[in-house]
Parts: C-alpha cells; sequence; structure tokens
C-alpha cells in the first residue's frame, strides 16, 4: 500500500514496535502493583518510556503521564485551565480536540490567525488577543489539515510575556519538530503515541509543567489510604491499569526516533511535500502550499474531495479526505464547503510514493 | 544481616532511585514497602548496605528524587527509622 495518510495514524512501524508490544505481553503483569519479577519487568518497561518521552521532550520522566490519545491529554491539560464561561484564545487551524472540550465548558472562544503559512498574522493576531486578557491559550504545533507549522515557541514567549497559562497540542509534530516543556515554559504539552513517535494506538502523553486535575479517579498502586488523588506526577494521572504492550511499543518507537534523528525524518517528510506541491500544482489542481509546512499537503481537486480519495483508494493509495475533524481549520482556509485531500508523508516517505500518487491522480484526472 | 532500606511513595521514583545508584556503582535492589513502614500503603523501598546509605540519599537529593523515610534494620531483626 503507498500509506500517505500518517497524519492519521503511523501505519508502517519499526519492526522493534512489534517486537517490544509482543515482549511485552508475554512478560509483563501489572506494573507499580506488585513486587514480583512480572510486576517489576512492567514497571521497567513504562519507566524506561518515561525516560526516552522526558529526554525527547526535555522535562523529567515524572512530567510524562500516559493516556490513551492526544484527545485524552487535551481533554486533562483543558479541564485543568478553563473554568466555564472563561475566555480562551486559540489558533485558527484548532481540532475539534480543542474546540469540542472548550465548547462543551462554555469558554468565551476567540481565534488569532487566519492566514495560513503566515507567521507574521499568527503572530500580531495572537498577541493582540493576549493584550485583551485571556484566562488560559491553547494552540497547535502543526495543522492537522495544512501542514502549517506554527511559531509556537514565539507564541509560547507571548504567552509568558503576558502571563497567560497555555497548553500546546504536539498532535501532529511530536517526533517530527523539537519539543521542549522546559524551554517553551508550557503548563501542558499533549500528544499522540500513535502517529510521529510510531507507538500503537491506544497511546499518548501528557506533558505537564503545572499541576493538573485529574480527568479519572481510581487505583494508583501508591498512597492507597488517601481517597483523594496522590498530588505527585505521574500517578496523579495514572488511574487504573496502563496500556504496558502500548507502552512498550512506544517506548520502542521512541528509541527508533532516537536513532535515526528526527531532523532527519522531518527533512525526508518535506523534500516529499514539496515534490508532492509540485507534481499536484502541475495538474491544475488548488494546492496549499507555503514556508513553515510539514510533510502534509492539502489540495482541493476538481472532483469531490471524498471521490478523489476513493478513487486513490482503489488503487491502493491511502490519503484522507473531507474535514479532518478540523473544520475551524477548514473556515480559516476557505475550504469549508468543499473539504480538501490531505496527502501526508510518514517517516519512510520515499519518492515513488509521490511519483505514485501524482500518476494516479493524472489517471483519475481523464475518467 | 543489617541493611537499610530508603521508602518511596511510588514505584516511577523508587525505580529512578535504583537506575541512579546502580549507575553510581552502589548495590541495591527494590521491593515492595512492607506494610507496617508505609501509613500511606502501598509504597516501594531500595535496599542497600548501611555504609552506602549516606551517598545514596545525597544522590537522590542531587537528582530530586523524592524518598520518604529511611529505616535501619540491625543484625537482631529490629527495624527502625533513622531521623534525617
Amino acid at each position: 500500500m503507498n500509506y500517505l495518510d500518517s497524519g492519521a495514524t503511523s501505519f508502517h512501524k519499526p519492526p522493534s514496535v512489534e517486537q517490544a508490544i509482543r515482549c511485552a505481553m508475554e512478560t509483563c503483569a501489572n506494573p507499580g502493583r506488585g513486587g514480583h519479577p512480572a510486576a517489576m519487568r512492567a514497571a521497567q518497561t513504562v519507566l524506561q518510556c518515561r525516560e526516552l518521552a522526558g529526554q525527547m521532550f526535555d522535562c523529567s520522566a515524572e512530567q510524562v503521564v500516559f493516556t490513551s490519545n492526544c484527545t485524552h491529554s487535551l481533554n486533562i491539560a483543558i479541564r485543568t485551565l478553563v473554568k466555564p464561561g472563561d475566555r480562551v484564545v486559540i489558533s485558527g487551524f484548532e481540532h475539534n480536540a480543542v474546540t469540542r472540550p472548550l465548547y462543551a465548558l462554555g469558554a468565551e472562544v476567540l481565534v488569532a490567525g487566519h492566514r495560513l503559512f503566515d507567521w507574521e498574522n499568527t503572530l500580531e493576531e495572537f498577541e493582540r488577543i493576549l493584550k485583551k486578557g485571556v484566562s488560559a491559550a491553547v494552540f497547535t504545533h502543526c495543522s492537522n489539515v495544512f501542514g502549517y507549522i506554527l511559531p509556537a515557541a514565539e507564541m509560547a514567549e507571548l504567552c509568558r510575556k503576558y502571563r497567560v497559562p497555555f497548553i500546546v497540542d504536539g498532535a501532529q509534530s511530536a517526533g517530527i519538530l523539537p519539543i521542549s516543556l522546559r524551554q517553551w515554559g508550557a503548563d501542558f504539552i499533549a500528544m499522540p503515541g500513535h502517529k510521529g513517535l510510531l507507538g500503537p494506538q491506544g497511546t499518548g502523553l501528557l506533558l505537564c509543567g503545572s499541576q493538573p486535575t485529574p480527568l479519572l479517579m481510581g487505583g494508583t498502586g501508591s498512597d492507597s489510604v488517601n481517597q483523594e488523588m496522590p498530588e505527585f506526577l505521574p500517578d496523579r494521572l495514572e488511574a487504573g491499569t496502563l496500556n504496558v504492550p502500548g507502552i512498550a511499543g512506544l517506548g520502542a518507537g521512541l528509541s527508533y526516533l532516537q536513532k535515526i534523528g528526527i531532523e532527519k525524518i522531518h527533512k525526508r517528510e518535506c523534500q516529499e511535500a514539496k515534490r508532492c506541491v509540485e507534481g499536484l500544482k502541475k495538474l491544475g489542481f488548488c494546492v496549499f502550499a507555503g514556508e513553515h509546512q510539514s510533510g502534509t499537503v492539502s489540495f482541493v481537486p476538481t472532483d469531490d474531495c471524498e471521490e478523489v480519495a476513493q478513487k486513490l483508494a482503489q488503487r491502493n493509495i491511502a490519503v484522507r479526505a473531507g474535514l479532518h475533524c478540523a473544520p475551524l481549520a477548514h473556515e480559516s482556509a476557505g475550504t469549508i464547503k468543499t473539504g480538501t485531500v490531505r496527502v501526508s508523508y510518514g517517516f519512510d516517505a520515499a519518492p515513488w510514493q509521490t511519483g505514485e500518487l501524482i500518476s494516479a491522480l493524472e489517471r483519475c484526472k481523464n475518467f | 544481616m543489617k541493611f537499610c532500606m530508603i521508602t518511596f511513595r511510588s514505584v516511577t521514583p523508587a525505580q529512578r532511585g535504583e537506575g541512579l545508584l546502580r549507575r553510581s556503582g552502589l548495590e541495591c535492589s527494590i521491593q515492595r514497602t512492607p506494610r507496617w513502614m508505609e501509613e500511606q500503603g502501598c509504597g516501594y523501598s531500595i535496599r542497600v548496605h548501611c555504609q552506602d546509605v549516606m551517598p545514596a540519599l545525597e544522590l537522590l537529593r542531587a537528582h530530586d528524587v523524592s524518598f520518604r523515610k529511611v529505616y535501619l534494620r540491625r543484625e537482631n531483626g529490629k527495624m527502625e527509622e533513622l531521623a534525617l
């Protein structure tokens, strides 16, 4: 399969990921719940992954909390910082994982910056709203629809300047772009384990720079007499049995990234994305491309985007069409009525993938 | 046999501590904390030789690994909490 849907999940994982999952299923019991070898092996597996994540994202192992996905992480972070009726600033490219929890809380949401690939506009608009006074800021590091890499470090700096607590959604950037909890001074950074970090589905991370409010209460294998959740991390947010096989796989994904280097992966993905943009333009499609773009490209075909994606699927080419759970991003780009076809490259991006996609689209056009 | 036990509130700091001590050449092992030692319930401990307990505590403090208490097990089997 020509898999070009890495924005949804990474599909062809390194073989070490599957091996780690299998090994954990065969050898690990419940971490932090016993002192026998199988429980201690599980705890060691979990700690190893936590430490790798801490190294990659510049924080301590205790600040790394395991969740079931990025949405879960964002919900914890948003519920911690935002109270009903609070005024919150977000970027114009947020996913429903950000906007729906805010809507459910009845937050007053102010949107900053609608122009794609325009850092000046994003920063100006963001600062203009921060100046007005907001309770919190939530912004994505990279748009899942258009691959627009937002100036996250500069936005973080502005939040610190105006003393506004903030959350970064690293759904599309973790494992591809550098992220530092310490340098950014973020309250929370949310990310999935199964996309750029190459772990299995059902894994996510929440990096905590502030004390979070638990979304889930229950046993943690610690402080058991206390009927309140422990004050300390990571236990405060990790009620119930962890997904140890998933975390083992995520640990293997992180090790792989550490060995290869995320810069190399980002470069490879961007190179293919650029070739893809050129090919799409030659076919006469409306393509969204610019500076500060990741390995994700969206375009509006002449036919319905879902039909085009279906034709590609019949040729064993996997892309994603529609609104990508991000209607706000499509509103910003003016594609809410048409949707787009999204091509998103993964860590194994290769020229043959682009060549095959462009040829297939050319043939689709002539149908 | 005489030894010391450093108690931790959960498995994560205990394991981080164990790794730190081992990497520094201190012999140690991790185990569940005896129930009577942990009034909050369900903790983990690191067992070290008594002569290593002070360098071990220094290492833990230097790396921000928080521990709860330190116990000494005497030759006669009696355990007592050490005042830090």
